[in-house]
């Protein structure tokens, strides 16, 4: 095991974890590469106004006008396929919220061990180069674990979303590029998704959500000036990109498939549902002899009720899910949101994410490396698993065993 | 589109129902020359070249031979160069008067987002030669796309000057008829101005009914010189409206048919207006270059990532217009497309398929809401456009106003998927147009955008100015201005001018651009640019831009 010590940052006194013997500062390569995640933001928030500084960092760069997050659409399985470049049966991240077998209970997957694989950070490190994490949500900083070199512990978490303001998130950013300087940064910008979630005026005005907006902006501006300042910029890659998109709906646009599945006489009391906002994920805990027939009794159901876009088998070759994400996929419409087991509950939030109508995202590359094009936008599909074949292919650090299932954007 | 009742006595309009077989040769070769090019055309081949549906590896090439013979060779050849030196495609094709001596070839194993010249030769006399272009490969990224887009060509109405002013341009892909390809009507039926005074009038002389008549009125245009220049110079990409068999058609019937006049079951018209189209438009019917093997016209021609052309046929599958403004308009139980082609529309609008997801759309989808219009201008708006019910009811219910049901499934369908980059191209009701898609008209700009749709204006067909027999840009500027005020999805709208518009398409944007003709009656009029509208990737939103491409 890797011990850790702490190494306070500047200014700021921000701390961070570091690996025991890493050096402070990068030493190998002069090339850096940042990834910005302006986490649950919408593509067409960019050109809203609200949002000048991204807007001008898109236009200045290569964008990609059609890009995906990929199911489940939620923050933890998408910001692992990043780092992965795989899709969540190679992974074991399907989606934040299921059902844990063994466990017996419905819990994030925000351990280090839920990913199954090997991440871009680790080929980095293992070729000695440095990585850094500033994440601002608890369940990204535990999922990602210990892998980078040196990460950030988000911190001051508001109640109840467990995220860091971006503001206080962009001063990690800072002080980690100030004093450690990694060729890689992770940095995930948790407002814009967590003011959608709780804006209550989603569905009309989103007064909460452009307040989030428009101050995001300003923070990845501070940081862009930052790099430029220190140099660091003419040899960098920026990605920039949300891990999935936003949607809202009122109280009277709610499922809950717990009360039609457990009225089935075959279903009942031998079904978990997780939860996932946008999307249930249901899980047969009956005798493996009536699988077969509960799934397609569970898919039935749920297509009965209003508001269900689809109800999936897990093993439909498109969604490639791995197990942990259960036996049925079921995703809602545009303006609609799950609330399970509990209708008035267990999801009482407007703003969600995790179905079809929050797969689009904005997504763009810019930075001085002579390898980034500029003002030019791709008619090729991004999606989010593209991120890290994009790093490795830039920092030549090879491909996992099986190759990636994304594919490189640059060069 | 809904057209004016015609002037003429219908029981005159129908007196002569020819039949096809042996009057088919002659009747083409009897054709009237509207156009300038008979004096100069091969004998064999009077009614020109034409290419169209490109592929990556295919494209079909079409003629028709003048000809004595029941059943007569062409050979054909596709070469890179007009000299056809470096040819890379010939064959033989056999024709029989069966199929009105009409020639189409689906040529393959051509390579992508490649210029060709094709020729056909018989007994010796060569064609002139077509150009014509393929599709860019499954995932090539081209810089731009760039397409012709016309509607409603009325013969009788007026010169096709707005097929010349294509013609002219080097810079184009591909040419996208978005359909009344041609009219039924006889002459003094529909025509010039308040007047309706014929330009050049249809043959045969009579509403087209018969096979034979479809026939020859598909000679007729096809001898047209401003036609046949832009058909040899780009591939076509076409689809029908209601006019290629008549007015205002449905699954059903139409308003301008009438079993008591002789006309046969309608579906027997119908279908001889099909065969017709199939034997003399450059377009796949049923996936095949085949004649009799299927009508559906609905497809899609892939144009690498950048772009995807859905063909939607808004006539064959749709119940009957609503009589009156009312609850059918929503009734989800009527369809303007038919429940398989609505499911095919919903696959085209998909994330991840080509990024510009375009629509070709013989009927306008934006929604068209109206108050507050004076009673004198309702009728002659109307009688353009049938948008403008008297009771205030926003529709016109031979658009997707009249089957709302549908469009909401698609608009869910769009957000539901969050589809960016949905572009619905139109034609239909002779004026141009640019407008938003809201979800929710009531409350817009509150609220989200479906997509975008550009409608071109009528190649020659008459429009408001014509009905209201008022000078241009004087009783429309009012209509347009209620029009916006009372849509504020809509945010261009031109009710008095006719000719073209022009589609570029780049990754980072979509932009029409609109031209005008002048006068219709004026052979050599002049073609003036108008405006430009654009809407860049992932908005969903149109603003204006300053200049053509």
């Amino acid at each position: 095991m890797k011990r850790r010590t702490f190494l306070q940052a500047g200014a700021a006194g921000l701390v961070f974890s570091t690996i025991a013997g890493t050096p402070a500062h990068a030493a190998r390569s002069r090339k850096r590469a940042y990834v910005l995640v302006i986490d649950g933001c919408r593509p067409d928030e960019l050109d809203s106004g609200l949002t000048p500084n991204l807007a001008a960092l898109r236009d200045g760069g290569l964008r990609f006008a059609q890009a995906l997050s990929m199911p489940v659409m939620e923050t933890i399985p998408n910001h692992v396929m990043m780092m992965t470049g795989l899709r969540p049966d190679r992974t074991g991240v399907s989606a934040n919220s299921v059902y844990d077998r063994r466990r017996g209970a419905v819990r994030d997957l925000d351990r280090p061990s839920d990913i199954r694989c090997e991440t871009v950070i680790g080929r980095l490190n293992r070729r000695g180069h440095t990585t850094g994490t500033v994440l601002s949500k608890s369940y990204l900083y535990g999922v990602f674990g210990g892998r980078a070199t040196h990460r950030w512990e988000p911190s001051p978490t508001l109640p109840i979303t467990e995220h860091a303001p971006d503001v206080f998130t962009i001063e990690a950013a800072l002080a980690m590029h100030e004093e450690l300087d990694p060729n890689l940064m992770f940095v995930n910008l948790g407002d814009i998704d967590r003011f959608g979630h709780a804006d209550l005026t989603g569905t009309t005005l989103q007064l909460a959500r452009r307040l989030a907006l428009a101050d995001t902006d300003v923070q990845v501006q501070r940081f862009i000036d930052a790099l430029k300042a220190s140099g660091a910029w003419e040899n960098a890659v920026v990605i920039v990109l949300a891990d999935h998109s936003m949607d809202w709906s009122t109280p009277d646009k709610v499922i809950s498939l717990a009360g039609p599945l457990e009225g089935d006489p075959l279903l009942a009391g031998k079904v978990q549902i997780a939860d996932n906002g946008g999307a249930d994920l249901l899980y047969w805990t009956g005798p493996r002899s009536q699988r077969e027939r509960a799934v397609d009794r569970m898919r039935a159901i749920a297509r009965e009720q209003d508001g269900v876009l689809a109800a999936y088998a897990r093993t439909a070759d498109w969604l490639r899910l791995g197990p942990e994400a259960g036996d049925v996929v079921v995703f809602c419409r545009a303006g609609w949101r799950f609330s399970d087991p509990d209708p008035l509950t267990s999801n009482p939030i407007p703003g969600n994410h995790g179905h079809p109508a929050t797969r689009a995202i904005p997504f763009f590359v810019a930075g001085g490396h002579p390898v980034v094009p500029t003002a030019e936008v791709s008619s090729r599909v991004a999606r989010t698993l593209d991120v890290a074949p994009t790093l490795a292919r830039f920092f030549d650090v090879g491909r996992p065993s099986g190759g990636y299932d994304g594919r490189a954007l640059l060069g | 589109m809904t057209t004016p009742s015609p002037r003429a006595s219908a029981l005159h309009r129908r007196t002569v129902l020819g039949t096809a077989t042996a009057a088919t040769v002659g009747a083409a070769a009897l054709t009237g020359s509207p156009g300038h090019a008979t004096s100069t055309a091969p004998s064999y081949f009077r009614h020109g070249v034409a290419s169209g549906d490109p592929l990556p590896d295919a494209v079909l090439i079409w003629t028709r031979l003048t000809t004595s013979s029941r059943r007569a060779d062409v050979r054909w050849e596709v070469a890179h160069d007009a000299r056809f030196r470096d040819v890379v495609r010939r064959g033989t094709f056999t024709t029989t008067a069966s199929r009105d001596h009409t020639v189409k070839v689906d040529v393959t194993g051509l390579s992508p987002a490649t210029w060709y010249h094709y020729r056909f030769v018989h007994a010796g006399v060569a064609s002139r030669v077509g150009r014509t272009r393929t599709a860019p490969g499954p995932d090539a990224t081209p810089d731009n796309l760039r397409f012709g887009v016309v509607s409603c060509a009325n013969l009788q109405a007026g010169w096709f000057s707005a097929y010349r002013g294509l013609a002219a341009r080097d810079d184009l892909h591909a040419v996208v008829h978005l359909g009344d390809y041609l009219y039924e009507y006889g002459p003094s039926q529909y025509g010039y101005g308040f007047d309706d005074e014929d330009i050049r009038s249809h043959e045969p002389a009579h509403e087209m009914v018969s096979l034979a008549d479809y026939r020859r009125r598909h000679a007729q245009y096809k001898r047209d010189a401003d036609l046949q220049d832009l058909h040899a110079k780009y591939p076509w990409i076409v689809t029908w409206d209601d006019h290629e068999v008549t007015n205002d058609q449905y699954a059903g019937g139409a308003e301008n048919y009438n079993t008591d006049l002789g006309e046969g079951a309608y579906r027997k018209r119908r279908a001889r207006a099909h065969r017709a189209y199939d034997e003399w438009m450059p377009v796949r019917m049923d996936g095949t270059a085949r004649l009799r093997d299927g009508d559906r016209l609905y497809r899609r021609l892939r144009f690498g990532r950048l772009a995807e052309i859905s063909m939607l046929d808004l006539r064959s599958h749709r119940d009957a217009q609503a009589s009156a403004p009312g609850p059918d308009v929503s009734d989800p139980d009527r369809t303007i497309t038919g429940r398989q082609q609505l499911d095919w529309l919903k696959d085209s609008l998909h994330p991840g398929r080509a990024q510009w997801k375009v629509i070709g759309n013989p009927v306008m989808i934006a929604p068209v809401d109206f108050a507050g219009l004076p009673d004198a201008l309702l009728d002659p708006i109307n009688d353009v456009t049938g948008l403008l019910p008297r009771d205030g009811v926003p529709y016109n219910v031979d658009q997707w106003d009249g089957y709302t049901d549908d469009r909401r499934e698609v608009f869910q369908h769009i957000r539901d998927h969050q589809v960016t980059d949905a572009l619905f191209i139109t034609g239909d009701i002779h004026s141009g147009w640019a407008c938003e898609l809201p979800y929710d008209a009531s409350t817009y700009p509150v609220g989200a955008s479906a997509g975008v749709e550009f409608v071109c204006s009528s190649v020659t067909s008459n429009n408001l100015k014509d009905i209201t027999g008022t000078p241009p840009r004087t009783t429309s500027l009012a209509v347009e201005a209620l029009i916006t005020a009372n849509n504020r999805h809509i945010k261009y709208l031109d009710f008095d001018s006719h000719g073209f518009s022009v589609l570029d398409l780049t990754p980072a944007r979509a932009q029409m651009d609109w031209y005008v003709i002048g006068d219709r009656a004026d052979r050599d009029t002049d073609i003036t640019w108008a405006v430009s509208w654009a809407t860049r990737t992932g908005t969903g939103r149109v603003e204006p831009a300053e200049e053509p491409v």
